[in-house]
């Protein structure tokens, strides 16, 4: 938009009017008035973009119309037309807010520059109104961002399943949720700006924060934790919950802390380990009524057949049932013991032995049975081991328990076209254990029977097994700071390895 | 002329007790101490009768069961089931297997659950063949 219209104020009506024809020819539109005070109400009814007013003139002079022009409006241009030397009007004009001055008498070519001038003035002020607008008009937009921004946080906060709560630097709070209420029982409107942390919290959770605050620079996010809340109202509620330190140009601004209720999964979890255990133990005792049934059967069968061997006076009959008997007694007595391992902690008795002694023991006692089930046993010992301190028993019955499932692992085999064995080794390993390896190529198992292994009652051998053995040689080797590692693979084998501390005698008795 | 009896369980225990009922009450026992050596023996021996238990290595009580029931040259051998598994159990078990594999199986005409007092278990076999 351009400044084009002009008014003139001269009380000479002649300059006005050959003022009035140079500048109609350079395209503006002119008004005119011969005093001060037509000059104002042409002024005030015509609102010209640029007043060209004479300083001398009788009555309202130049001075008085730019004064009352500038009350009007303080932005519009006047240039003064003054005479020569006039000093002190031009001063007074100039703090009255004059934006030019020309001499009399007027050229042409000096007032226009003085009206270029004044024109390049309107248009730089009109620019900057244009900025300013546009600027408020972003700031409005702006703020309407950052309150619907803020509404939204709000919004989130409020309706979060977690409760939030932040304080300031003065461990005011600041933030504090419905969820937040209802978790501490303290009304929204009682806590928001009118609580500090030790009102809210428990001494001990307070301290926790508040140190939390003090030590960490750096990190300023804490893990999800668990805990338990106590609510001023008494109530225990486990939480998991995390916060975050807030800094602001290294300075402490304040904390916000997320807590999520744990109440119901708790429950859930509990319910979930009681159900497991009354499983446990229901799968324990039909395991076990089911061994003890079977040890009664063969109980019953060599009574019976005991009895028919004296009254036929046959001692074959009599030496079958007794041995039935003789060996149920045994499943009796190994039941006892692999209960009472079970049940009770027990210290292993660690003393000088000779693990590849031990392991040969063991094999002589199987033997027989695997070489009757056409399973044949072959050894690779590593005769470095010589003496260890250790405990004998661990050894010889977590051997016992892996022989005798392998053995049972090849007699159970339906595949009956293979040569079955089991190879017992021993050797040291690099991480100083000594290991007792069983591999057999009997049935193996599938992964669900594996993930089972060391569950109580777990027996793949129908009603044979008491479910106890690798649980009972699980312990007797986690007891001895042992660990039993598995491979096995369903119709081609099984390998069971125990891993025992490898500890030498005193440097002098070894050999 | 005696009649024969075979039994198949794995527990040696068993085979001498059930073995001792039988020659007790005049049948000649046969041994078999898994169900593939049962089946074998069925087949060449062809019992009069057949005492078997279910959990067994080597083809177990409730497949030969299943053999026995559906082969239609030993359909006819009367079969005492003698085992220390619930019938529920075994019936639950062929149940699926006849989903499993078609047809049905009928159930078993004496299932015996362990232990049994050797007058019971006489007078199942008894029953089955006077």
């Amino acid at each position: 938009m351009s400044a084009n219209k002009i008014l003139i104020v001269d009380d000479e009506e002649i300059i006005v009017k050959l003022l009035a024809m140079s500048l109609r020819s350079d395209g503006y539109e002119i008004v005119t008035a011969n005093s001060g005070e037509q000059g104002l109400e042409v002024f005030k009814s015509e609102s010209p973009d640029i007043v060209v007013t004479d300083i001398k003139m009788p009555g309202m002079d130049g001075l008085e119309l730019l004064k009352k022009i500038k009350e009007i409006d303080s932005e519009k241009e006047v240039i003064i037309v003054t005479g020569h030397g006039d000093i002190d009007s031009t001063i007074t004009a100039l703090q009255y807010g004059a934006s030019d001055f020309i001499n009399k008498p007027v050229r042409d070519e000096a007032l226009a520059i003085a009206l270029e001038r004044a024109k390049a003035k309107i248009a730089i002020r009109k620019k900057l109104e244009e900025y300013t607008e546009n600027l408020e008009i972003k700031i409005a937009e702006a703020t309407e961002e950052i309150r619907r921004k803020s509404n939204f946080q709000r919004l989130l906060i409020k309706s979060s399943n977690d409760a939030i709560v932040a304080f300031d630097h003065d461990w005011k709070v600041v933030v504090y949720n419905p969820e937040a209420a209802s978790m501490f029982g303290e009304a929204v409107k009682d806590v928001r700006n009118k609580m500090t942390i030790d009102d809210l919290y428990t001494p001990k959770i307070a301290k926790i924060f508040k140190s939390q605050a003090k030590e960490d620079k750096q990190q300023s996010t804490l893990p999800w934790k668990e805990n338990i809340i106590n609510t001023k109202d008494g109530r225990q509620i486990p939480v998991r919950y995390t916060s975050n330190v807030l800094y602001k140009k290294g300075e402490f601004v304040g904390t916000v802390s997320f807590f999520q209720d744990l109440t119901e999964i708790k429950r859930l979890e509990k319910e979930l380990v009681q159900s497991e255990r009354l499983a446990a133990v229901g799968q324990t005792i039909s395991g076990l009524a089911h061994y003890v049934k079977n040890i009664l059967i063969g109980l019953k069968g060599g009574s019976y057949v005991v009895d028919v061997g004296i009254q036929k006076n046959n001692t074959d009959k009599f030496k079958t049932g007794w041995d039935a008997i003789k060996k149920n007694i045994k499943r009796v007595g190994d039941l006892t013991q692999d209960l009472l391992t079970y049940s009770k902690q027990r210290e292993p008795e660690f003393e000088e032995c000779m693990p590849n002694d031990i392991a040969n023991e063991v094999i002589e006692l199987v033997k027989d049975v695997a070489e009757s089930n056409g399973v044949l046993i072959s050894k690779e010992f590593d005769n470095s081991i010589g003496k260890v301190i250790a405990d004998p028993q661990t050894i010889h019955r977590s051997l016992l328990n892996l022989i005798n499932n392998a053995l049972d692992a090849c007699i159970d085999d339906e595949d009956i076209s293979k040569k079955h064995g089991i190879k017992v080794k021993t050797y040291k390993d690099k991480n100083n254990y000594f290991c007792l390896e069983v591999k057999d190529n009997g049935c193996g198992m599938d992964e669900d029977a594996q993930k089972q292994l060391f569950n109580p009652m777990f027996s793949s051998k129908g009603g044979k097994g008491t479910g106890l053995g690798l649980l009972v040689t699980g312990k007797l080797i986690e007891e001895h700071k042992g660990v039993i590692e598995t491979e096995t693979s369903k119709g081609i084998g099984s390998t069971f390895r125990i891993k025992l501390p490898l500890e030498k005698p005193n440097a002098v008795d070894e050999d | 002329m005696s009649k024969k009896v075979l039994v198949v369980d794995d527990d040696p225990d068993v085979r001498s007790f059930v073995v001792t009922v039988l020659e007790e009450n005049q049948y000649i026992p046969l041994v078999a101490q898994d169900g593939v050596e049962g089946l074998e023996m069925i087949e060449k021996e062809q019992p009069d009768l057949v005492i078997l238990d279910v959990l067994m290595p080597r083809g177990s009580g409730i497949r030969l069961y299943r053999k026995l029931r559906t082969d239609e040259n030993l359909k006819h051998i009367p079969i005492i089931m003698f085992t220390g598994i619930a019938l529920r159990s075994f019936l639950k078990s062929q149940k699926v297997l006849d989903e499993f594999k078609g047809g049905e199986v009928p159930e078993p005409d004496i299932y015996l659950e362990k232990p049994v007092e050797p007058e019971e278990l006489a007078a199942a076999v008894k029953k089955k063949l006077g």
